[in-house]
């Protein structure tokens, strides 16, 4: 029962063989479909997302079915299998975050920009995520823009963040640590809304 | 090993699970994930128990305990899965403990969470795990005070099942069946923490083994979608028996509610199908249900088939044969009949006094190897030569050869029965590829898991035997072009192929129905497997094709075979045969005196027929069927409501009667008389899992040669999982896979203007053929594949391209 699928597009390494060779190369040839992850990366990150006809070629290129990458791709929220907008918004929603009210977060960002977790806006300039711990708890709650993270995000300045995205430009990070480092006197008190702005 | 559950020690084999120690002790624990057959993998936490096991000096002596003097048990500070657990010499394993008991409890109460407890409304219900467990071990009380988690209810995963996501409780059994089982890993987890969900992007699941995660799946979250809501678990009559759909008699329960087959489930035989069955052994049942089943007798009178009574209907045989000389008459019967069937026509044909009997269809060799292996030889195999198409074939020996390939030897049962944490099996094992070669003339799937995959060109079986007999003969013999053509080999190749089956400890070569439609071929086929050293596995067309040879119903003489009756007889009685499908046979039927046509529907032969009986169709059967390695295998009627309706012992009875005589094979009590006295075996009591009986000198009746068919064509009749001449009235099934196929090389479909998804008819030797076109790059150019049909076996045949007719091209391209 098992057919080959034809492919309607042309595979995404047809023009890239050097760098698939490269990719594989990392890996013993028994441990072919740990170059599934680095694979993945590539085609995300030029193609913003990985359909399913970029699966099955995945999938014949380490050697397994299109269903185990689909499964690999959707343990990481850094994967889409849809496009995403111009500005991927992530909030983390795991219990660090949760915690420091990452819920109210989210939800502020869902009245601003129209759209519930996992939407995208009909402009296509903004999705909408809720992900699991990206791995900043110290500084939380934690919102990602693309490949930003921006950290301990009030509601002052998740107001400022969306204004600057909606201006089309990703406003400049302000570097925070966790409590360990600054010293929690230093660091922003929960809860209370401060705006970049004002310092 | 010294073991201690709870009271009572045991002494068990080292590798041994704790979970495995607790039920050989007669105790018990929940469990979800673990899965007979399939690796532990410690995933629903159901099992745990308190563990504890005494630590040894240095100097090797046992630490003891001051105040009681025995060595000292030190138990682990935490619960223990015991299914991830493995034994140690004076482990204790306690399972009853308040400790143990709290642990339980608050697994069920975890893992109802987000579970929607709409067992009212649930197929599964009744005989459900999480249901029966929770009743067990949990305490009725949730505080979960929340919304539950909703997803989907009713997702098709493929045609023939049907997914609840909110009913899975992620015990992985499923995903780890794909990979492990029959190795296409078409499910897996989506998403994770709460949200993870199954699922695929491999739509409609492709594989012929889908059904299986029905029976296991712990809930009702995988469900078979052919008998969704049809009736409750406690309503079914479960009829434990063996399956017909193919020669390997795979253990089936067929569950009949109301005198209808709602669905058939694996049952358990460890030295066939352990507890697997294919699609086509699964849900290949529906067409018993058609609402054209034949409930009657019909006789001709004034040239028009009319209902008739039994007695009427055999007094009218009874007298249109006092008319004929009794060896004029033909007697066929499919090749699935049962044993005591077989005792039946070989009655009768000696009470008419004719040589005209055989089952059909039949290949020209003998399925009667000398050096027969069985289905385990095969599971332990350390090389395998398979020519064919096993996967569609003989879904069971796909499955045992990939078995081999893990290498893992079949478990010892312990007193529970199959062990169910066999802690030697592992998720992703490494296989043996290399032990196995396929060949075929076209793609077929088990391909993707040999390290050798040939294709020859097809007819070209004997060809392909000859060359590496030769290289058997001679290690150092070149291999000449037209050789290497022959086998799709270079010589290194075939020398490396022939070199490892000769060195091995236990080869099998396994003969799919194409290495024995010719003589030629299995001969060849069969002094090269001698020549190696190998065993020989022969896949018979038909659930009873070795027994029906090992029996004896055959001719007399070649000529006297089913073609020669279709020919030469003037009277014929046919049991579940279609000849007439055959435009040019159906003009020779019309012509005979007598026609009597048993059969389940009205098929092209019965419109032609002076009398139909009415059949019992193979689930309607109490009998005893040969599997290809030889083993008796009971076969259960389940209670099927089917009119008048008997199999050909019943017809044996009735005709007898109207003759004046008490025919043997009268009743299937009497069959089994003249069957005790031929094998010595008493019929009645064949245990569930068969008999294998090894007696030496085992060999046919007589060795005789069927008809040979063509050695060329430009079409390949080839076997189907999914049986052609049921597949229309197999609804699900028949969707499933897509119809009966034609598969045509894109090349030949652009040539023939033929395109994906259309539905033809054409004309395959004499016999008008429907199929669905499948467009592939797995058959070679100038080579079509359509399933077999009984009266249309595997082979080569000449389809009159010219003859294509295009009823309908589907919307949706399929393949
Ligand atoms: S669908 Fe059934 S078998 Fe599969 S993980 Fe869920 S509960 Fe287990
Ligand atoms: S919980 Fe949000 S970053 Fe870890
Ligand atoms: S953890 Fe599931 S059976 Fe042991």
């Amino acid at each position: 029962m098992n057919e080959t699928h034809t492919h309607t597009q042309t595979p995404f390494f047809a023009d890239k063989q050097e760098k698939l060779a490269e990719i594989l190369s990392r890996y013993p040839a028994e441990g072919r479909r740990s170059a599934l992850m680095p694979l993945l990366w590539e085609v995300q990150r030029e193609e913003r997302y990985v359909s399913e006809e970029r699966m099955r070629e995945l999938a014949e290129i380490v050697g397994t079915t299109a269903t185990e990458v689909k499964g690999v791709m959707s343990f990481y929220s850094t994967y889409h299998d849809q496009p995403v907008g111009t500005f991927h918004i992530q909030v983390c929603s795991t219990l660090s975050c949760a915690l420091a009210g990452s819920d109210e977060l989210f939800d502020f960002l869902s009245n601003e920009l129209g759209i519930v977790n996992g939407e995208t806006t009909a402009d296509g300039r903004f999705s909408l995520q809720k992900v699991e711990c990206v791995g900043s708890c110290g500084t939380a709650p934690v919102v990602q823009v693309n490949d930003t993270y921006f950290e301990r995000v009030g509601r002052g300045r998740c107001q400022h963040l969306v204004d600057a995205l909606k201006q089309g430009e990703l406003p400049p990070v302000w570097r925070e640590r966790g409590g360990d480092t600054v010293g929690a006197a230093k660091a922003e008190p929960l809860q209370k809304p401060t705006d970049v702005r004002e310092g | 090993m010294k073991v201690r559950v709870n009271d009572v020690e045991l002494d068990l084999a080292p590798g041994t699970s704790a979970i495995d120690a607790v039920f050989a002790a007669g105790g018990d624990v929940p469990y979800f994930c673990s899965q007979e057959y399939m690796s532990p993998i410690g995933a629903c936490r159901m099992c745990l128990a308190q563990v504890g096991a005494p630590r040894k000096e240095r100097d090797g002596s046992w630490v003891m305990d001051e105040a009681t003097g025995q060595p000292k048990i030190f138990w682990f500070p935490n619960l223990m899965a015991t299914c991830t657990t493995q034994v140690m010499e004076g482990m204790v394993i306690d399972t009853l403990s308040e400790r143990v008991k709290t642990a339980q409890n608050g697994m069920v109460e975890f893992t109802l969470i987000n579970h929607p407890l709409d067992c009212p409304v649930c197929d599964k219900g009744g005989a459900c795990e999480l249901q029966d467990r929770s009743y067990e071990f949990g305490d009725g009380l949730s505080r979960f005070q929340f919304d539950k988690r909703h997803n989907e209810k009713h997702h098709p995963l493929s045609d023939l099942i049907t997914l609840d996501r909110e009913r899975c409780i992620q015990c992985k059994r499923c995903v780890r069946y794909f990979e492990e089982v029959p190795g296409d890993e078409v499910l897996d987890f989506i998403e994770r923490t709460a949200h993870t969900y199954i699922g695929t992007a491999d739509h409609g699941l492709p594989s012929n083994f889908t059904g299986n995660i029905a029976d296991i799946c712990p809930v009702g979250a995988l469900l078979d979608a052919s008998s969704r809501f049809r009736g409750r678990n406690w309503e079914y009559d479960h009829t434990r028996t063996t399956s017909m759909d193919d020669a390997t008699g795979a253990a089936i329960i067929v569950d009949a509610r109301t005198g209808r087959i709602e669905r058939i489930k694996a049952a358990l035989n460890p030295d066939v199908n352990k507890t697997w069955i294919d699609d086509g052994a699964r849900f290949g049942h529906e067409y018993v249900d058609s609402s054209d089943r034949l409930t009657t007798p019909l006789v001709r009178r004034q040239g028009k088939l009319e209902p008739a009574t039994w007695d009427e209907a055999t007094a009218f045989i009874a007298e249109r044969l006092k008319g004929l000389s009794g060896k004029d008459v033909g007697i066929a019967v499919r090749a699935d009949a049962t044993l005591e069937e077989g005792v039946a026509a070989m009655a009768l044909a000696e009470e008419l006094g004719t040589g005209q009997l055989d089952h059909a269809p039949r290949p020209a060799a003998t399925l009667i190897g000398n050096q027969t292996a069985t289905i385990t030889d095969l599971a332990t195999a350390d090389a395998i030569l398979v020519v064919g198409d096993l996967t569609e074939e003989a879904g069971i020996l796909d499955l045992r050869v990939k078995d081999a390939l893990k290498g893992v030897t079949p478990p010892t049962l312990m007193p529970h029965g199959v062990p169910i944490a066999d802690l030697r099996l592992k998720e992703r094992m490494p296989r043996r590829r290399e032990i196995l070669a396929v060949a075929a003339p076209y793609r077929v799937d088990l391909m993707r898991h040999a390290g050798t995959a040939v294709h020859y060109p097809a007819g070209g079986e004997a060809a392909f035997f000859r060359a590496l007999g030769k290289l058997a003969a001679d290690a150092n013999a070149v291999l000449v072009e037209a050789d290497e053509a022959a086998t799709g080999m270079s010589t290194a190749q075939a020398r490396a192929l022939v070199a490892r089956l000769g060195a091995a400890k236990q080869a099998v070569v396994v003969l799919g129905g194409l290495a024995l439609t010719r003589r030629e071929s299995a001969e060849a086929a069969r002094a090269f497997i001698k020549a190696v050293g190998a065993k020989e596995l022969a896949v018979g067309p038909m659930a009873n094709s070795y027994g029906l040879e090992l029996l004896g119903v055959l001719p007399s003489h070649e000529r006297y075979g089913y073609a020669g009756m279709l020919e030469g007889s003037k009277a014929l009685i046919l049991s579940h045969l279609d000849p007439a499908q055959d435009g040019e046979v159906a003009e020779r039927l019309r012509g005979k005196d007598l026609l009597v046509v048993h059969d389940i529907f009205m098929t092209e032969t019965a419109h032609l027929a002076d009398v139909v009986l009415p059949a019992a169709s193979v689930y309607e059967r109490d009998g005893t069927v040969v599997n290809l390695e030889g083993r008796f295998l009971p076969v259960r009627a389940a209670p099927v409501d089917a009119g008048s309706s008997t199999d050909l012992t019943g017809v044996a009875r009735a005709l007898g009667e109207a003759m004046g005589k008490r025919l043997e094979g009268r009743s299937v009590r009497s069959a089994r008389r003249v069957l005790k006295k031929r094998f010595d075996i008493d019929f009645a009591e064949l245990p569930d899992t068969g008999l294998l009986p090894r007696t030496k000198g085992r060999g046919p009746a007589k060795a005789l040669a069927g008809e040979a068919p063509a050695a060329t064509g430009n079409v390949l009749v080839v076997p189907s999982m999914a049986r052609a001449e049921y597949l229309s009235r197999n609804r699900h099934l028949a969707a499933a896979v897509g119809g009966n196929r034609l598969r045509v090389n894109p090349e030949d479909a652009a040539k023939h203007n033929l395109t994906a998804g259309a539905e033809v008819r054409l004309k395959v030797g004499g016999t008008w053929r429907q199929a669905v076109v499948h467009v592939t790059d797995g058959v070679p150019r100038g080579l079509m594949t359509i399933p077999s049909l009984p009266e249309q076996p595997v082979g080569l045949a000449q389809a009159d391209l010219a003859s294509i007719v295009v009823e309908q091209v589907r919307l949706e391209v399929a393949s």
